[in-house]
């Protein structure tokens, strides 16, 4: 409270403050004793118009009165009208006109907020106000709320969050139809945001992105005024280091709704021929750095790639492109759309690939590249835009091996084309042209063609230049070399020594051609062993000790003169151990260094920044140590091997090596073993399927002998059955023998018959022949007899046919009578049978007659002997025995 | 990509059940052992088909943190369908789904379609909670229910369709108001001719076609 004493007390006239406090006072006194809405409603009035100009005693006097008609008032809108004005004159710290410039207040908006919101339910108040569709509510509760967050950002924050659907009813402010409402929800929203990733999500949620681009679409896109920059502010907010959001900002496929906004309009160009205005400038950029937020380097890498992906299917990144080759654009946006070309092929094959595709609309045309490395050299450029053109460069060469081998074949003799320029030409004429800058830009874009790439290390230790006339081409390498000795600028010679040994690292093919000319590592041992302490001597002393180092690393021992070992004890004899790691050491600590090693963009305002290259940054942190312990190593030096960072690192490759071998073998047993026991399954399984198809074969032979198909399920009975058919087929077949046999015999009887006759007839003709002159009679007679027979035989063999027919059919007669002979059997074993029972049961009965007889005897001699006559029974008896008698025979 | 209809779910449940886990299994199809702490919400989305359309889903997996519970609230509103996870290893997820159901009904739609989840059924020996027992706690509250495993994948698919086949039968039945996107639907960008059909509610549709 001192603090506003003193504010009461201050430059303000004394008479004017005390009677504004005055006024303040009986106001505040009216609007709380008051019982009339009227009377509040102008007392809030009054202390409304007096809130600008007294802000401080409005302020402290008025506040919770003006609460308790935020509480009690509602219903009318009016009085909560001028009580929100008033809340928000006091809180905001907008010079208005009136203010006659008191820059001390600026803390004040501040301090009021705090008191404000130490009641979280103030706040829960002011949101449940939105619900209220009057425009005096509603707007006056959007700009409050503005203010609030903006004075004390993170507390209101954290309060919105906890206050039920507190978030979703400002988001609901977007969807008002009120234009003026839509835009300072925006702003805040665009408060609200910042820096909070919950928030940011939640808001997302409300389907923010679907709405903004509405806005920003409806709103005439880049062409839209300053709405359009609030839409796209509140869109980075929302996407800027918050992957969740990215992430649904491409699964809801919005990014696909940006591409619109990137297709340039030729006709606006043509309109205004004084070039963009401002606004559409600054849209642009947001729009672009959009982009860039969804694909920087900084964001984990698959999401990443997947935007990259969706920037190029959708045409995002040829429209890009083509604003890149197109006329008119401003030289700062031409800027950004290279830093975003950069960002969206970065890594990414496909985008690569198609970036080197590129032409610019030149005569010839020319590859995108090409043109792009003319801006990069050429020292009229502005500097921003050179090193977003090596950005760009880099960002093209990054995981690129096929794009690293075109740009060194262009540098190769053989690919030679005199008339067209390449990007090999401009590199190295770049590179040793007289300006620093251009000599900077084309060393580390080189190094980024050769980097983590021993290919192209070695095949740029094949490129020869042309010098003066009448002397030897000299070989690339070389000429670094000489260039360097030869002085120059501090940035020509720290890109020299990058190229280095970024060229020398890990290639000791190029270490050897470095060491072959002997003038080399004298040179670098003069400078590491130099004592000037300008700072950026120090940086090239540091990067000079760095690259012998890296010469003794990658040393195959093929130079005599510099040797692993020669350079250690060099280096230890001449520099001094000590000397060497500090000035090795102070490279790392150098203010530029950190700059660089923070991310890929390059990010420098001004030319004197340019120091160090991102990339080498990263080599120079990978071997520093390596470095040290070569040098410092008290081993034997010939123990390390020729691009070998040293012993303890072969030693765990090596136990690495051995674990992973000990671990193949046990695999490659399991292996055997399992290789072994399958095909012992198999073998089994083969076996198996011999034995079905052996069992196949033979079904289906039976099944072709049977003829017909058995039926399934009986696969024992068809085999009695043709067991039984077998039989009985023989027991045919022996009856038919029988049959043939009896035939035989009866045929044999009549041609005995017929040969006794004929032997007869022949004896006779015999015994006829002497009496010659009746043997032609007898001849004749013999003949006619002959004939006789013949018929006699021939009728016979009829009868024999038909006696076989007989035969047969009295075979059949037989079987049919067997047959019933076999019922007959049948029936008379049943017959038998019952005669037997009957005969047992007669048997019985004889038994039970011959007591009632011998009954009846005793029964009739006592009836004689007690004098009765019994004669009648007599004949009964004997028709008795006459009946069964009968029978008897019957039964036979 | 089209699609005929975009759903909105979120995953609720106490901390530890295997919410940002059942996330994972669906729409990368890989578990992740180690339990890592979800920070506020995570956002996840893939495509399924149902009666052979297009549906997207947009899935926000929340923190099962109480700490959080202020944040995860905001987004009940706006979801057709809710996951709502126990874990059948303990008990005490499961006592807590009483608390989670009435959070829900209060700051949702009437209409959201919840699905109760016994999540860790490949865990049958560590069982604390029986099936039966979820089952009849769903039927008692209306819900669906189902017993999954993030790690194995058993179900994880059928949650997430079955849940979208409830709300896609509610739909067609007329109960949502498809063309409030503040129920979590929407309707897909009617590119292709075929999609116009697809209007159930008459004659809307206007939000999601005028895209690009």
């Amino acid at each position: 409270m001192d603090y506003f004493r003193n504010m009461l007390g201050a430059p303000q006239g004394e008479t004017q403050a005390t009677s504004g406090a005055d006024t303040v006072e009986r106001l505040c006194e009216r609007v709380s004793s008051s019982t009339l809405l009227d009377d509040r409603r102008d007392a809030v009035r009054a202390l409304k118009a007096l809130s600008k100009k007294f802000r401080v005693e409005v302020g402290t006097q008025a506040m919770d009165i003006l609460l308790n008609v935020l509480e009690q008032d509602r219903n009318d809108a009016e009085i909560i009208s001028y009580a929100l004005d008033t809340f928000y004159h006091v809180m905001s710290n907008e010079p208005t006109d009136e203010d006659d410039a008191t820059p001390v207040n600026t803390d004040l908006g501040c301090q009021f907020t705090e008191i404000y919101i130490k009641r979280p339910e103030n706040v829960s108040l002011l949101l449940s106000f939105l619900e209220e569709y009057d425009f005096h509510v509603r707007w006056p509760t959007v700009k409050l709320l503005t203010v609030l967050l903006s004075n004390k950002q993170k507390e209101l924050q954290e309060i919105i969050l906890v206050v039920p659907m507190g978030v979703s009813r400002l988001m609901d402010l977007l969807s008002d139809s009120r234009e003026i409402i839509r835009n300072d929800a925006l702003l805040l929203l665009n408060q609200l945001t910042k820096g909070h990733g919950n928030i940011q999500k939640i808001v997302a949620f409300e389907n923010a992105f679907e709405r903004i681009i509405d806005i920003i679409r409806d709103e005439g896109a880049t062409d839209g005024g300053i709405v359009v920059e609030d839409c796209l502010l509140l869109l980075q907010n929302l996407l800027r280091n918050n992957t969740s959001n990215q992430n649904f900002f491409k699964e809801g496929s919005y990014i696909q709704k940006l591409k619109p906004f990137f297709q340039l309009d030729d006709e606006y160009a043509a309109s205004r021929q004084g070039g963009w205005s401002a606004q559409k400038v600054t849209n642009m950029h947001l729009m672009l750095q959009l982009v860039r937020t969804l694909v920087s380097p900084n964001n984990p890498q698959n999401q990443t790639v997947a935007c990259q992906k969706v920037m190029n299917h959708c045409g995002l990144l040829q429209d890009l492109c083509s604003i890149l080759m197109a006329t008119g654009v401003p030289a700062d946006v031409l800027t950004e759309t290279i830093n975003t070309v950069s960002e969206v092929i970065r890594g990414s094959q496909p985008n690569q690939e198609y970036f080197a595709s590129v032409l610019a609309p030149s005569n010839p045309p020319r590859p995108a590249i090409v043109v792009l490395l003319m801006s990069m050299v050429n020292e009229k450029q502005p500097f921003v835009l050179r090193c977003a053109v090596l950005y760009c460069f880099q960002s093209f060469l990054y995981k690129n091996e096929v794009g690293q081998s075109q740009i060194i074949q262009t540098l190769l003799p053989t690919a030679a084309d005199a008339n067209s320029i390449t990007a090999g030409q401009l590199l190295c004429g770049g590179l040793f042209n007289v300006d620093p800058l251009s000599n900077w830009f084309s060393a580390v874009a080189l190094l980024h063609a050769i980097v983590e790439n021993p290919t192209q290390k070695e095949q740029l230790l094949r490129v020869q230049l042309a010098t003066s006339l009448g002397n030897p081409p000299v070989s690339l390498l070389q000429q670094c070399c000489n260039m360097l000795s030869q002085g120059g600028k501090v940035q020509t010679k720290i890109a020299l020594l990058m190229i280095l040994c970024g060229w020398l690292a890990d290639c000791p093919i190029a270490v050897s051609h470095f060491l072959s000319n002997t003038a080399n590592v004298p040179y670098l041992i003069s400078q590491v062993s130099s004592s000037e302490a300008d700072d950026h001597e120090v940086i090239v002393q540091g990067l000079c000790a760095f690259l012998l180092g890296i010469c003794m690393l990658y040393n195959n021992d093929a130079t005599e003169a510099f040797t692993k070992s020669a350079l250690k004890q060099v280096i230890q004899n001449r520099i001094g151990l000590e000397s060497f790691t500090d000035k090795l050491t102070q490279v790392a600590q150098n203010e530029n260094y950190t700059r660089a090693a923070k991310k890929p963009h390059l990010y420098h305002k001004h030319p004197n920044e340019i120091v160090f290259d991102y990339e080498f940054t990263r080599l120079f942190k990978m071997l520093e140590n390596e470095v040290l312990k070569a040098v410092s190593g008290t081993g034997s030096v010939n123990g390390r091997l020729p691009g070998g960072p040293g012993i303890d690192h072969y030693k765990a490759l090596l136990k690495e090596q051995e674990d992973q071998v000990l671990a193949l073998r046990k695999n490659l047993e399991e292996m055997q073993a399992f290789s072994s026991s399958s095909e012992r399954t198999v073998s089994e399984l083969k076996v198996q399927v011999q034995q079905l198809k052996d069992q196949n074969a033979l079904l289906k032979a039976q099944k072709a002998t049977q003829g017909t198909p058995p039926p399934a399920g009986t696969n024992s009975s068809p085999s009695e059955e043709v067991e039984t058919l077998r039989r009985e087929l023989d027991a045919m077949r022996l009856q038919l023998q029988n049959k043939d046999a009896q035939l035989v015999s009866m045929t044999s009887k009549e041609n005995n018959v017929n040969t006794a006759e004929s032997s007869k007839i022949q004896d006779g003709l015999n015994t006829e022949k002497p009496q010659e002159p009746d043997s032609a009679v007898r001849l004749q007679e013999a003949e006619s007899k002959l004939a006789s027979i013949t018929s006699e035989r021939d009728s016979l063999n009829e009868r024999l046919i038909k006696a076989n027919e007989e035969n047969l059919k009295l075979a059949n007669g037989k079987r049919v009578i067997e047959d019933e002979k076999a019922g007959l059997a049948k029936e008379h074993q049943e017959l038998k049978e019952e005669m037997e029972t009957l005969k047992k049961e007669q048997d019985d009965l004889l038994v039970l007659l011959a007591d009632q007889d011998a009954k009846i005897e005793s029964y009739k001699n006592r009836l004689k002997d007690l004098g009765q006559q019994v004669d009648d029974d007599d004949d009964d008896d004997d028709d008795l025995e006459e009946d069964e008698d009968n029978d008897g025979a019957d039964a036979d | 990509m089209s699609y005929a209809y975009l759903f909105k779910y979120i995953i609720i449940g106490d901390t530890g059940v295997g919410k940002s886990c059942l996330l994972l299994q669906f729409t990368d199809k890989r578990f992740q052992p180690v339990h890592d702490l979800t920070i506020g919400v995570e956002f996840g989305a893939r495509m399924i088909t149902i009666d052979g359309k297009q549906i997207k889903l947009q899935i926000w997996d929340t923190a099962g943190q109480e700490s959080f519970r202020s944040i995860t609230r905001s987004y009940y509103r706006g979801a057709a369908g809710a996951l709502l996870v126990y874990d059948i290893t303990r008990r005490d997820t499961f006592n807590h789904l009483t608390t989670w159901l009435e959070d829900a009904r209060q700051h949702s739609n009437s209409n959201m379609v919840i699905m109760l989840i016994g999540n860790k059924s490949d865990l049958e020996a560590r069982r604390e909670v029986k099936k039966e027992e979820g089952e009849a706690f769903a039927r008692e509250h209306g819900l669906i229910f189902m017993e999954t495993s993030a790690k194995t994948a058993a179900n994880v698919e059928e949650a997430f369709i079955n849940t979208a086949k409830e709300i896609y039968q509610k739909i067609q039945d007329g109960v949502f108001d498809i063309n409030n996107e503040a129920n979590g639907i929407k309707i897909g960008p009617q590119h292709s001719p075929a999609n116009q059909s697809l209007n159930v509610g008459g004659s809307g549709g206007n939000q999601g076609g005028n895209c690009c």
